[in-house]
């Protein structure tokens, strides 16, 4: 059989063509993506990190909904100027515990992947209450509201941490527990202070 | 001294490469289907030019006196097009890593790439950035060129805070063209601020003085920057409370972080309202440390024109006339 004979075949039963498109669609990801997930050395965290407390993962989900990836990327690739800019290059290891991974693709403002511990918590309130009133310069707007919103109302946290222990995150019951209590006081701008101050620092150490 | 670059070299040394090839198992998955699609697609494209039936032409009903269904292949460029690409392709694998943990001829890796960069970086300014981090303070403030580029590792690092003016940010980021440090202004203080960062903590007294303890210091403190604290009442009170770190006379203690309180430089105001909350309620002030981010040639840049500043403004000279703007400057350096 010849490919004109097969196309035709192909034309001729609907089926046989969708399963065929299926196919052909499917070698891309059966060739990259079927390898990477499946090899451990990729999905597996970076020894001694831990997936974000609760104060933490409540700030990074207010910078999803912020749209902070859209400006920030988170990683630095392996590239001198980049490295010189902004530290080590990103590892796989660490985005194990971000679901979903905020590497982004764009930088409108700089990468964030080494910010952790770059700038005091002072700075960073400042900052995003209103940029201009640290950097004269800045393009990034302001997020007057982080300040007059409670962290705990940002969604509920329990559920989030179960969800993710669901998927594999190593919360115990202990720190579900304890995670509204985590967040008592806290406005949402210190949850995302928080999440910032840990991008791309191994806990306990540095980066 | 220590490589320019510090962190990358420590992974690189580490062995834990940029991308890992994958196993036994899954080279031989992506080599198969791999190769299985490239050929699967020369068939087709060898097929649909060389083996098409064109006599179905002749098969196919005809409408409207002259339309009727063919099977003609494309024009013939096309097939050189693709067969072209599918020739690349074959290169490509042939010379880079593609086919599962098979390296290519050419061993290329993008670790390896990084380490060649960092390599090339090295040769060609690595001599000079060990002369800069190891030169004498005094001549590196005075080399234009070189300040300019001090400049700019000042605007990349440290602006944020402390203001492209170098000026601070009352009531939060000390100002550093004053000749008032904290922390001390010598060289090897403001080296030690930089690389290691500085925590000052100024506890809250509310609870150990009270009200009207907390209002005595305060007015005592006001009166002492304004050198009239003579006679004072609230001098017991300071002598137990407040003289261990900021001295019997105030002066403060540059080991401590603790401030002089006799001038009028005061980091978070100097009005009554102001050291009243210092005194009751405390201050938490911090200087992230820089030394895992910037390296040894860029911290000596940083003190030299530091203290540069620091004196000019003990010589009652503006800041600003030594330094090029920054951003109109375009000179080379690597910083």
């Amino acid at each position: 059989m010849n490919a004109v004979g097969l196309h035709r075949k192909l034309e001729e039963n609907a089926g046989l063509l969708i399963f065929g498109i299926l196919f052909v669609s499917a070698i891309g990801g059966l060739v990259q993506v079927l390898p990477s997930v499946m090899q451990e050395s990729l999905v597996a965290p970076d020894v001694g990190r831990a997936p974000y407390g609760p104060l933490e993962l409540t700030g990074r989900d207010i910078y999803i909904r912020e749209g902070c990836s859209t400006c920030h990327s988170q990683q630095v690739r392996p590239l001198l100027a980049e490295i010189k800019r902004y530290g080590p290059y990103s590892r796989a290891g660490e985005s194990a515990y971000d679901r979903p991974f905020l590497w982004g693709s764009k930088r409108t403002g700089p990468d964030l992947h080494r910010v952790g511990g770059r700038y005091t918590d002072l700075w960073h309130r400042l900052h995003l209450l209103d940029p201009r009133s640290v950097v004269p310069n800045s393009i990034m707007p302001a997020y007057p509201w982080l300040g007059e919103r409670p962290a705990g109302a940002a969604g509920d946290i329990q559920a989030k941490m179960r969800a993710l222990k669901l998927l594999g995150h190593p919360y115990t019951e202990e720190q579900i527990a304890g995670a509204p209590e985590a967040l008592a006081g806290m406005m949402e701008v210190d949850a995302l202070v928080a999440y910032l101050q840990v991008l791309g620092v191994a806990p306990g150490g540095t980066p | 001294m220590k490589a320019p670059i510090t962190m990358p070299a420590a992974i690189l040394r580490k062995g834990i490469p940029v991308a890992e090839l994958p196993g036994d198992f899954w080279t031989g998955w992506i080599a198969t289907l791999t190769v299985a699609s490239l050929a699967g697609l020369g068939w087709l494209i060898y097929s649909v030019y060389f083996s098409a039936d064109t006599h179905a032409e002749q098969d196919s009903p005809v409408w409207d006196g002259e339309l009727r269904e063919g099977e003609h292949p494309a024009p013939i460029w096309w097939f050189w097009l693709i067969f072209g690409s599918l020739v690349i392709s074959v290169l490509y694998l042939m010379l880079y890593p593609g086919l599962g943990s098979h390296a290519g001829a050419l061993r290329w890796s993008q670790g390896g790439e990084l380490e060649r960069s960092i390599g090339a970086f090295d040769n060609e300014f690595g001599r000079a950035r060990r002369l800069v981090a190891e030169a004498n303070i005094e001549e590196l403030s005075q080399d234009r060129a070189l300040m300019a580029s001090a400049q700019r590792v000042y605007d990349r690092n440290c602006a944020v805070c402390h203001g492209y003016d170098a000026k601070g940010l009352t009531p939060y980021f000390p100002d550093l063209t004053d000749d008032t440090w904290q922390w001390g202004g010598g060289a090897e203080q403001i080296e030690h601020s930089i690389r290691y960062g500085r925590h000052a903590v100024m506890v809250g007294w509310l609870q150990v003085v009270g009200e009207d303890g907390v209002d005595q210091l305060a007015d005592y403190t006001l009166a002492l920057s304004r050198g009239a604290a003579e006679g004072h009442a609230g001098r017991t009170a300071w002598l137990q409370f407040c003289a261990a770190c900021h001295g019997p006379d105030g002066t403060g203690n540059p080991l401590l972080g603790a401030p002089n309180l006799t001038h009028d430089v005061y980091l978070y105001g100097r009005d009554i309202d102001a050291i009243r909350h210092s005194i009751a309620v405390g201050r938490n002030g911090q200087m992230p440390a820089f030394g895992e981010r910037l390296d040894d040639t860029q911290i000596r840049l940083l003190v030299a024109l530091l203290t540069s500043l620091s004196d000019r403004s003990r010589q009652g000279l503006p800041a600003s006339d030594t330094l090029p703007d920054p951003r109109s400057d375009d000179a080379d350096h690597a910083t």
